[in-house]
């Protein structure tokens, strides 16, 4: 019952780190915003209700765009449910624009920012061509990346354009890191003639950056792995490398495998009796 | 009286019968005032025919051809009284001169006798009259004969001298007959005018059929009343100054190409100028006594001074070459007119013709020689206010089409700005201006009907249109038909006022354009009170960018079609887009969507599409969550549904269906509802609100509880330590028996 990390931590941060308190206060919020409602069937019930809701992800519906990117399971549940909803949009073969998902998206989030829909877009389609059509698994594993990393993409994009730039990044972010090592690397004048930066030095980087990161971070090891595969890279190749390692998609464990995401047969059979 | 005479004349003449004729020449300018009256009775049927003819080729000479130019001819063996027959050649007038002075001028002695008789010296070759008593001598000069008529001649026939077809060429020298007062050189070959300046007395002065090619030697002749001058030379009107008391000027058959030098003739009364060379009609004024004016066989385009007659009632107009209604509008001014004809014109020929004539010229007692009729006039004054209705309506109309491009224009600029739009596309902006002026052309194919008042009357009458069409600088509201036509967001206001039943009823169709969807939304209630068979909503310019606006879309009553525009509506562009709305509005069952029939297939793809969504926000969604989305308008309903969910799971699924049926709309679509930009903000910052508190209040109950988890911690670390303790304070306090049962017995005594 009592996890050890419990006792490393104040009751109450352990809590907020837990996002304990994030859903107790929203459980309030919508107590308070329905109370007569909730009153009559009983208040116990309410709690029950919202909790399990909770846990079965399906509290994120229709929610306001600042409650669904509060916490990871949300995003995960918030995944999952678009894929769920409009996963026959992608089995009926259609290609529709960034617009259209944002479109999509806003059925189920009211107020979801267009940004996060370009950004994930921009990791399918190149930057001129914005207006292009995408598949629907494309876009769902890009945006999957996106939306679920999404601070822990924008520290890793000032990572990348500060080693473009040919500063070391890790003077900066990490001032005890191993600079010994670099030093021994290739000298960066080198990188800028090639596109992208050099992936050992940039792994490296991100290593020490998923150490310290509060928000999530896709597992380090993975991370690692994906690097591993390549000599350079850009920052793009690297988040399309990300959005279709399918470990990754694993470990965030909102989406099914890129075989199976047409299949879910128990909507099917739902889908059928309508 | 003289038209009235006139038109007897004119009728007997037509049927065959004898005719009266006669010229009536008033001198009313002669101090004594003296009538000459020449009344000729023509009962011989060469006579009458001759007559007819004449009569016939004013009438009807697009039949008879040139009938006038044969028929005076020198090879008619009975041409009679050719004064007379010019006479009648002038205007079939009757010829009535009454001389009060001149009692021998009687009836009896200008009629009959004086023309059989002179009839009679015609039919023995003309010379008849010179032969035994006139006198045909040379004179001094020598170029001109001298003329000379016997003493019983000048007796008998004292004030009168026929020359008739003498192959004269020049005029002869007269002398002694300075008492003379008609004079006829008919049929001869005089070229100029000459040697009758001596006859001051002269009234009647007849040179028809010669060959003079200008008007001259006539200053002296002041009491010259009938001047025939038909069919010679002469080119231009002129030399008639000193003729003042001219009462019948005849120049038919000549070349003259314009009306000129006639102003000082007040006492004219008949003036022909038919078959000239006249290309127009002005120069009229002065002609203060004309009643006649012929001007048949010309080229006259257009006639004007007209209005300036004020006596003129006869105007022959025949044969010309007038096309419309206002080169000859200067007639409807002229109040005595009351007969006049056109035809062979090629305004005859048009469909309007009688009745605009006819309308405008209500004084007209006769057209085209055919008496106007109280039917026909009627008929031309409805048939004029009708047009004149058109008109009016026409121009309204297009006063109208014009004003609403000019709104709608404005409302597009204003629209565009509002857009941002403005500064980077100006072609863009020239497209748009374009498309708007199409559109009231396309929109205006029927006519603007009544558009009810701010009462809410309805009245089809026009003023009412034009004030119901309310065209303000940001909006326009129109009513076509059975299409509510809304533009600008201004025009939204229009839902808030009293719209008669009638109209409400009849407009099935409802267009919005420029204006924003957000809008639009906010009175989607009041239209679907206000207009409950509205069955077709078209979109145009709205700012549709978002497939979840349908839903809302989804409160109205009833929606059979829907068209939205791709012009400022981003969201048709979508592939989705059809299938979401035939999805979302199934409950409608929709029959077409931008002008195409929705199929079964669409509606299985649009199911197959979303059905999850629905399937998942019905079943899916907390309770709770159901609750904060569903309106109070369906909370019933849904309680309905909350209630029945608990029940068996079959009998559940009939009587989802039913509710589904008493709802109008699928429940489970009812989570996928719309609210505006604006109130989810406003929302979002209630949320807020809520949320900081539920934060503070959460915040303190959480340091509460782990306030007192922290103490209940410390008390269970201290716990066993405190128990021991007790335990051995106890032990110790009983040790001694004695001492501690002393103790108990002192405390109980001392609380007694």
């Amino acid at each position: 019952m009592l996890s050890p990390e419990r006792l490393a931590l104040p009751d109450y941060e352990y809590l907020a780190q837990r996002h304990v308190l994030t859903y107790m206060e929203d459980a309030v919020c919508q107590l308070l915003e329905n109370k007569e409602d909730i009153s009559q069937y009983g208040v116990a019930r309410f709690f029950t209700e919202y909790f399990n809701s909770v846990c079965q992800g399906t509290h994120i519906l229709f929610r306001e765009f600042s409650f669904i990117q509060a916490t990871p399971h949300n995003r995960a549940s918030f995944l999952r449910a678009f894929w769920k909803c409009f996963r026959t949009v992608g089995k009926n073969g259609d290609l529709l624009t960034m617009r259209e998902y944002h479109c999509l998206l806003q059925l189920l989030c009211p107020d979801f920012p267009l940004e996060l829909t370009q950004k994930a877009a921009r990791i399918v389609l190149m930057d001129d061509a914005m207006d292009c059509l995408m598949s629907f698994s494309d876009f769902l594993f890009a945006f999957q990346i996106q939306f679920y990393y999404s601070e822990f993409l924008e520290s890793v994009a000032a990572i990348y354009q500060d080693l473009l730039a040919g500063k070391n990044p890790n003077t900066v972010i990490v001032p005890t890191s191993s600079s010994g090592q670099h030093r021994q690397r290739p000298p960066l004048g080198e990188a800028s003639v090639l596109e992208g930066v050099e992936a050992s030095l940039f792994s490296q980087c991100l290593e020490n950056l998923c150490d310290r990161h509060k928000y999530s971070c896709p597992p380090p090891a993975l991370v690692k792995e994906v690097l591993s595969n390549v000599q350079r890279l850009t920052f793009y190749g690297f988040l399309v490398a990300l959005s279709k390692h399918h470990g990754i998609n694993q470990a965030l464990g909102a989406l099914p495998d890129k075989g199976d995401l047409m299949h879910d047969p128990a909507m099917d059979e739902e889908l059928e009796r309508l | 009286m003289i038209p009235g005479k006139y038109r007897s004349v004119s009728g007997r003449a037509a049927n065959n019968v004898n005719c009266g004729l006669h010229l009536v020449i008033q001198t009313s300018s002669l101090p004594e005032k003296s009538k000459v009256e020449f009344k000729l009775n023509k009962e011989t049927p060469s006579f009458s025919g001759r007559l007819l003819q004449h009569d016939l080729e004013r009438n009807y000479s697009s039949r008879q051809g040139d009938g006038r130019v044969i028929s005076p001819s020198p090879c008619n063996k009975s041409s009679f009284i050719s004064s007379t027959t010019n006479v009648t050649e002038l205007c079939g007038l009757e010829m009535k001169t009454t001389m009060s002075s001149l009692s021998a001028f009687g009836d009896s002695s200008i009629q009959t006798p004086s023309k059989s008789r002179i009839r009679q010296g015609c039919h023995s070759a003309g010379p008849n009259v010179s032969g035994d008593h006139i006198h045909l001598a040379s004179s001094s000069m020598p170029s001109f004969p001298i003329l000379q008529r016997s003493s019983e001649e000048k007796i008998l026939y004292s004030d009168r001298l026929t020359l008739e077809r003498q192959k004269l060429t020049v005029c002869p020298i007269i002398d002694g007959e300075e008492h003379l007062r008609l004079l006829n050189f008919q049929h001869n070959f005089i070229t100029r005018i000459q040697n009758i300046s001596n006859l001051q007395r002269l009234i009647f002065l007849d040179l028809y059929d010669n060959q003079i090619e200008e008007i001259s030697g006539l200053s002296t002749l002041r009491s010259l009343r009938v001047l025939l001058l038909g069919k010679n030379r002469i080119k231009q009107i002129s030399n008639l100054e000193n003729l003042k008391s001219l009462d019948v000027l005849d120049l038919h058959g000549n070349q003259i190409t314009k009306i000129e030098n006639v102003s000082h003739l007040c006492d004219l009364r008949v003036l022909n100028l038919a078959r000239n060379l006249l290309s127009h009609v002005d120069n009229l004024n002065g002609l203060d006594s004309l009643t006649e004016l012929n001007l048949r066989h010309n080229q006259i385009t257009f006639v004007r001074d007209v209005d300036n007659l004020p006596c003129l009632q006869r105007l022959f107009l025949s044969f010309n070459n007038i096309s419309t209604f206002e080169s000859v509008c200067c007639l409807a001014d002229s109040s005595s007119l009351s007969d006049i004809t056109f035809d062979g014109n090629p305004i005859a020929q048009e469909s309007w013709y009688k009745h605009t004539i006819l309308q405008n010229m209500m004084q007209l007692r006769q057209l085209d020689m055919k008496r106007v009729t109280e039917e026909e006039r009627r008929m031309a004054s409805v048939v004029a206010k009708k047009e004149e209705e058109k008109k009016r309506e026409s121009h309204k109309q297009s006063l109208l089409k014009e004003k609403k491009r000019l709104t709608i224009n404005n409302v597009a600029r204003k629209w565009d700005l509002q857009q941002h739009r403005i500064p980077n596309i100006a072609p863009n902006q020239d497209r748009k201006v374009s498309d708007s002026s199409q559109d009231p052309s396309q929109l205006h194919g029927s006519t603007v009907s009544a558009f009810p008042e701010e009462t809410g009357s309805l009245d089809s009458g026009l003023a009412n249109a034009l004030q119901g069409l309310s065209v303000t600088d940001t909006h326009l509201v129109e009513v076509d038909g059975d299409t509510l036509s809304l533009y600008g967001s201004g025009a939204l206001e229009s839902l808030d006022r009293n719209w008669s039943v009638q109209t409400a009823g009849m407009v099935t169709t409802v267009s919005f354009t420029f204006i924003e969807f957000d809008e639009i939304v906010q009175v989607l209630p009041k239209l679907k009170i206000k207009f409950p068979n509205s069955l077709h909503l078209k979109f145009k310019e709205t700012n549709l960018v978002m497939l979840q606006q349908f839903n809302a879309l989804a409160q109205l009553r009833r929606v059979d079609q829907l068209t939205i525009d791709p012009q400022g509506n981003p969201v048709v562009n979508f592939t989705l887009w059809k299938y979401y709305v035939l999805f979302r509005l199934s409950h409608f069952s929709m029959q077409k969507i931008n002008g195409t029939e929705v199929t079964q297939n669409d509606m299985i793809m649009a199911e197959r599409l979303f059905g999850i969504l629905a399937h998942v926000a019905s079943s899916e969604l907390p309770q709770y969550r159901m609750i904060s989305i569903l309106g109070d308008a369906r909370k019933k309903q849904f309680r309905y549904l909350l209630e029945t969910k608990g029940k068996k799971p079959g009998l559940v699924n009939e009587e989802n269906n039913d509710s589904k049926r008493l709802v109008g709309e699928n429940t489970n679509r009812a989570m996928l509802n719309y609210t505006t930009r604006d109130v989810y903000n406003e929302r979002l910052e209630e949320i807020k609100e809520k949320k900081k508190f539920c934060k503070m209040y959460m915040e303190d109950l959480v340091k509460e509880a782990t306030e007192i988890n922290m103490k209940n911690e410390a008390l269970q670390k201290l716990w066993p330590q405190m128990f021991i303790e007790l335990v051995r304070d106890a032990v110790i306090e009983i040790r001694n028996k004695n001492s501690y049962m002393k103790l108990c017995l002192q405390q109980i005594t001392d609380q007694k």
